[in-house]
């Protein structure tokens, strides 16, 4: 079996620093993978390889089979992949509506000189806000929203394009605990929907709870993979976290 | 009765236009008339990627000399009437457009800027120097039009009230469309749009295409207007800049503020011109833009936009205290270490599961 997502020995080195070295990792369809690791082990990097943001030196990286290595962000997008920033990052003068329909999936140039919003797609937001409680919100700009808010919008706007895969950056970074568990129950409803997921996360207790499967990364690399009670207990993985 | 007139004000000035050549019959208010109108045009194009885009460009009087030069070579080799030769052959300068915007946009902020300038100053010194096709610094005539001298204005100013309308109906088409929404998304934040699947390279370099067609089909028209153009006034960088101003006074990224900015700018300009006779005038412009740029930083219209909302509607002010509320507690619950709770509606739906 292929997996979804598929980086190979992608390296790429910011001067002399190799942010992510030779780092190979897999993601198979329908799970919820964890990425973790000490601040500075390349975490954030491989994200931004395999969304398109950063070219790898070497190595490639593949969806569903094809290979997405030098591809623009938004065809990496069009082709089902999405993310959340670590610092949650929304269009700040568009109201919260506006920031739903902005990633609604576009090929091509035809749909852009439709009108700027179809009924379905409002109808398709709207349901989407009331999924996160955003409703009452939505003809306000989105700086205006708490940060707890920005964060449930920036989530929910990823959804728009119909994702098969979702890249989440930090998702309990910052919010209180209550949020925690609604954003945990948000993402285990999307995958039995049928949403693959791939978190970056710090907290421990939501890694452990949330991800049927883990990668750890230490300087670059993947230091150990395996299910959450298997991870908990690996001697290399502790190292990493704690120091030799 | 108040909404009616705020609606249908569009048609009432666009009914004042219409009689102006015939209220002020002077040939000067033509003149007049004829540069308002099409220094409305350009503005209106060039805030299509300086305004919703967030682009700005000070090189956009490169497609103004571009429009301008090819529609007087066409009249003079080809024969072309520029009236109809302008619209077709500032298709030619969006492509030149969209093609040096491809290399330019790889840059932003005051590199972009840059960029423009030094695009606007090799066409110049295209100009000048190509002296085969444009005959170099003297410049370039064409024949007068047609028509009988003591009207001879008066046609301009229809055609360009024409291009304006046109203008606006495409600027505000873009801003209602999913191609305007984009822009705006790049505007706030480009790579997230980029993220989110906007193909922000297109996207800019259409913006950049089509705010170079209505600047340029406004240099065509000029150059038909004066009927001797020359490298230094067709590619000056003052004109460009005229419409940065007037976009900015009337309202940036607005739909009618390039055209209120315009409307007051060129006639303010001949005022103090005739005022004082003198090079002055650029410098008493210049302190009059420093004052709209320290008290109306924002445009004429937005801000008359905010007093407007914030005079009649308590209760937009409602819903932003209640954010405001919202943020200071969860603030403050956030200091006590106590779990503050995030929304009502979040908590039952959260419950159901």
């Amino acid at each position: 079996m292929t997996a979804l997502l598929q980086a190979e020995k992608v390296t790429r080195r910011f001067g002399g620093i190799v942010a992510v070295n030779e780092c190979s990792i897999a993601v198979q369809e329908r799970s919820i993978t964890g990425l973790i690791g000490p601040n500075g082990s390349g975490k954030t990097t491989l994200f931004n390889l395999i969304t398109g943001v950063y070219r790898p030196h070497s190595g490639h990286v593949y969806l569903r089979g094809q290979r997405i290595t030098g591809l623009q962000p938004s065809r990496i997008c069009h082709l089902g992949l999405s993310r959340t920033f670590q610092i949650t990052r929304l269009f700040w003068d568009l109201t919260v509506l506006e920031n739903m329909i902005v990633p609604v999936r576009q090929v091509g140039i035809r749909p852009l000189f439709g009108p700027g919003m179809y009924q379905h797609e409002q109808e398709r937001a709207l349901a989407l806000l009331d999924r996160v409680g955003l409703t009452h919100l939505k003809d306000q700009p989105a700086g205006k929203l708490s940060f707890g808010q920005q964060k449930l919008l920036e989530f929910a706007a990823i959804l728009m394009s119909g994702p098969d895969l979702v890249l989440l950056d930090e998702p309990a970074g910052g919010v209180n605990p209550t949020m925690i568990r609604f954003i945990m129950n948000l993402i285990r409803s999307l995958n039995r929907d049928g949403v693959t997921f791939l978190v970056v996360e710090h907290n421990m207790g939501v890694v452990m709870d949330l991800c049927d499967h883990i990668l750890v990364m230490d300087q670059g690399q993947k230091i150990a993979e395996g299910p959450p009670h298997i991870i908990q207990s690996d001697s290399v993985v502790l190292d990493a976290y704690l120091g030799t | 009765m108040r909404r009616n007139v705020l609606r249908w004000w569009p048609l009432l000035a666009f009914m004042v236009l219409l009689a102006y050549p015939w209220i002020l019959r002077e040939p000067y208010y033509h003149f007049l008339g004829f540069n308002m109108l099409l220094y409305a045009t350009m503005a209106t194009s060039w805030n299509i990627m300086g305004g919703y885009t967030g682009y700005k460009s000070l090189g956009h009087s490169a497609f103004f000399g571009l429009g301008a030069y090819l529609v007087a070579i066409a009249a003079n080799q080809l024969g072309w009437n520029p009236l109809l030769s302008a619209p077709l052959l500032a298709i030619v300068v969006m492509l030149v457009a969209m093609a040096l915007g491809w290399i330019m946009l790889r840059t932003s902020g005051s590199a972009f800027v840059i960029a423009t300038i030094a695009m606007l100053l090799i066409f110049r010194l295209l100009a000048l120097n190509l002296r085969d096709i444009t005959k170099g610094a003297p410049g370039l005539s064409q024949p007068l039009p047609p028509w009988p001298p003591e009207f001879s204005r008066m046609p301009f100013f229809y055609y360009m009230l024409v291009w304006l309308i046109v203008a606006l109906v495409i600027s505000a088409y873009v801003r209602r469309s999913r191609f305007g929404l984009g822009l705006l998304a790049i505007r706030d934040d480009e790579g997230k749009a980029e993220m989110v699947g906007v193909n922000t390279t297109l996207y800019k370099v259409l913006a950049f295409g089509l705010s170079a067609y209505f600047v340029a089909v406004g240099g065509g028209i000029w150059s038909y207007f004066q009927t001797h153009i020359s490298p230094v006034f067709a590619f000056d960088i003052l004109v460009g800049v005229d419409m940065i101003l007037m976009t900015m006074l009337g309202g940036l990224g607005t739909l009618w503020g390039p055209v209120l900015g315009a409307f007051i700018l060129i006639p303010a300009s001949d005022l103090i011109l005739f005022t004082f006779k003198s090079q002055i005038h650029l410098a008493i412009l210049g302190a009059l833009m420093l004052l709209v740029i320290l008290f109306l930083p924002r445009g004429i219209l937005p801000t008359l936009q905010d007093w407007l909302e914030r005079r009649r509607a308590p209760r937009a002010a409602f819903v932003g205290a209640r954010a405001m509320a919202d943020v200071l507690a969860e603030q403050a619950h956030a200091a006590d270490g106590v779990q503050p709770v995030p929304d009502e509606r979040v908590v039952a739906e959260e419950a159901k599961r």
